[in-house]
């Protein structure tokens, strides 16, 4: 599903990714750690195209995104959901608005897109709340929202770099719940966190990065 | 329901930005005015230029000696020439009595001698198709040639003024409307500009889930087409209401009496140019301002 070979990125001298190879297979769950700077998001990045790497190639479903035209980016964004720390909603929006965007965008039919919509709003327990503006949501509601939106063309990887980063623990746990349920589903997930809780319950494939190496790469224990 | 989510959003665009838009839409009224009101003047004073040069005549001066057959002759072929729309013939005792009427002093000149000195014409009214400079001279070449003819007179100077003038007019439109069109189209992207600015966070939004650069860029291009639209709406508003009180104003005032038309002329096409060239505009503009958008990556 992903290759990684030799991937390198340099920022004006500053070395986020060095020689980085790995791959995750199709239903893998891949917990992306390591102390702040040590290039989790920028790993991210090139592999959602919003970098390109200096050396080395990346595979995403077979389509080098290491050599993609600007052009095709947008096609490539539409097989993934994407999470970010910072929610990334449209706050003046309702819920409902926020969610059904990918599909507006990819052209799903209005009574399709709306019936999954409410599919996955019920998947993240806000279903009662679609008409509210997100911007009035709580942080672990506005999450919940932005993972809706990820998921809702169903895409078979999920990338999310620190989805728990702005909430406290038992919002924590509620999220980390969630992705386990999209997992359970057979999503495949990249999850880049340095929260040492959300590592232990996620109980996946841990990959260490450290200084923009990979420094460890365990399998997951249970 | 992607159409209707880029309309609407188009029209957020416009409610959210609406100080700007205005400004936009002021400034395009504003400069098409200008070129409104210098198309209505150009039109105008072509339309008078047509009336008062219809008016020109072609005087064809027939040798006093001709005889019957070659002044019918002349008239014949004269009836040939596509330009000639009316041929009045003025024999000698005409052109005499015509000239002791209009100038009953010197007419005592003419008394004194045996024979009418004054030769007989033919008058020639033009179709305003042939008025211009070129085919009035290529007319009277061909006209001095025929038999029986001593000269051709008509006023040279009068015509070649008005061809110049309106010539000058057009030239100047086409600067004024370019000067004018290239300060709209700034003001306009920069309206867009700000438009994609406030915008920033829910532009980058759309890039991460999936929205091509084009699908971003379309409410942009139909806001700007939309201001457009309107302010060439608002221009139209503004050059009937000041063109229909003057033209009321100055037949009211009497001073322009006996002329019988003042300002003429608007046609529906001035409307219509108007709006179009608003919209076109607006489209250009907004056009050039989210170029960017199109190739950004990230
Ligand atoms: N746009 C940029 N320009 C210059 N340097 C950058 C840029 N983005 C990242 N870096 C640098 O690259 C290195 C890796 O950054 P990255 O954001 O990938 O780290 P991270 O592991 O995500 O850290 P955190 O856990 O704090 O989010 C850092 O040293 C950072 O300063
Ligand atoms: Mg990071």
């Amino acid at each position: 599903m992903i290759q990684l070979f030799h991937v390198s990125k340099v920022y004006d001298r500053c070395v986020a990714l060095h020689d980085v190879s790995f791959r995750i297979d199709q239903g893998e769950c891949v917990i992306l750690t390591g102390p702040s700077g040590a290039g989790k998001t920028t790993l991210l990045k090139v592999i959602f195209g919003a970098e390109t790497p200096d050396s080395g190639q990346i595979l995403v479903q077979n389509r080098n995104v290491a050599r993609i035209r600007g052009g095709a980016i947008p096609y490539l964004r539409r097989t993934m959901g994407i999470v970010l720390q910072n929610f990334q909603l449209l706050p003046q929006k309702s819920v409902y608005d926020n969610v059904v965007l990918p599909l507006i965008i990819q052209g799903v039919k209005r009574r399709e897109a709306r019936q999954r919509v409410m599919d996955v709003l019920k998947a993240v327990g806000m279903e009662h709340k679609q008409k509210i503006r997100t911007g009035v949501l709580s942080a672990g509601e506005q999450q919940r929202i932005c993972i809706a939106r990820a998921i809702v063309n169903s895409p078979i990887l999920l990338l999310a770099d620190e989805p728990t980063g702005n909430l406290d623990a038992d919002l924590t746990m509620e999220i980390v719940e969630l992705f386990r349920r999209i997992h359970a589903e057979g999503t495949t997930i990249l999850l880049a966190t340095h929260n040492r809780q959300v590592v232990e319950q996620m109980n996946g494939r841990v990959v260490h990065l450290q200084e923009g190496r990979v420094e460890s790469d365990k399998e997951a224990t249970r | 329901m992607r159409p209707l989510y880029l309309l609407r959003e188009a029209m957020n665009n416009l409610r959210v930005n609406r100080g700007n838009v205005l400004i936009g839409i002021v400034t395009t009224a504003f400069t098409l005015v200008c070129f409104g009101v210098f198309l209505l003047l150009y039109l105008n004073l072509k339309n008078v230029s047509g009336t008062l040069q219809s008016d020109i005549e072609v005087i064809v001066y027939l040798d006093p000696g001709a005889s019957e057959q070659v002044v019918s002759l002349v008239q014949k072929r004269l009836k040939t020439e596509p330009a000639a729309v009316t041929l009045t013939f003025v024999s000698k005792e005409q052109a005499l009595r015509d000239f002791s009427e209009q100038f009953p002093e010197e007419s005592l000149l003419l008394e004194g001698m045996d024979a009418n000195p004054l030769p007989a014409s033919v008058v020639v009214n033009l179709s305003p198709r042939f008025l211009d400079t070129e085919s009035l001279s290529a007319f009277a070449e061909r006209v001095k040639q025929l038999p029986g003819v001593t000269h051709v007179a008509y006023s040279q100077d009068w015509v070649d003024t008005l061809t110049l003038m309106v010539s000058y007019f057009e030239l100047g439109a086409v600067v004024i409307g370019m000067i004018l069109a290239m300060a709209t189209v700034t003001i306009i992207a920069n309206t867009i500009r700000l438009s994609l600015y406030t915008r920033k966070e829910e532009i980058e939004i759309l890039r991460l889930i999936g929205a091509t650069g084009v699908f971003i860029a379309i409410p942009y291009v139909i806001e700007g087409t939309i201001l457009g639209a309107l302010g060439g709406g608002l221009s139209l508003a503004l050059l009937k209401g000041v063109f229909e009180f003057l033209r009321l104003e100055l037949n009211a005032s009497g001073w322009f009496a006996g002329v019988e038309h003042i300002l003429p002329i608007f046609p529906r096409q001035v409307s219509f140019l108007l709006v179009m060239t608003g919209m076109l505009l607006g489209c250009g503009s907004s056009v050039l301002s989210v170029f960017g958008l199109m190739k950004a990556r990230s």
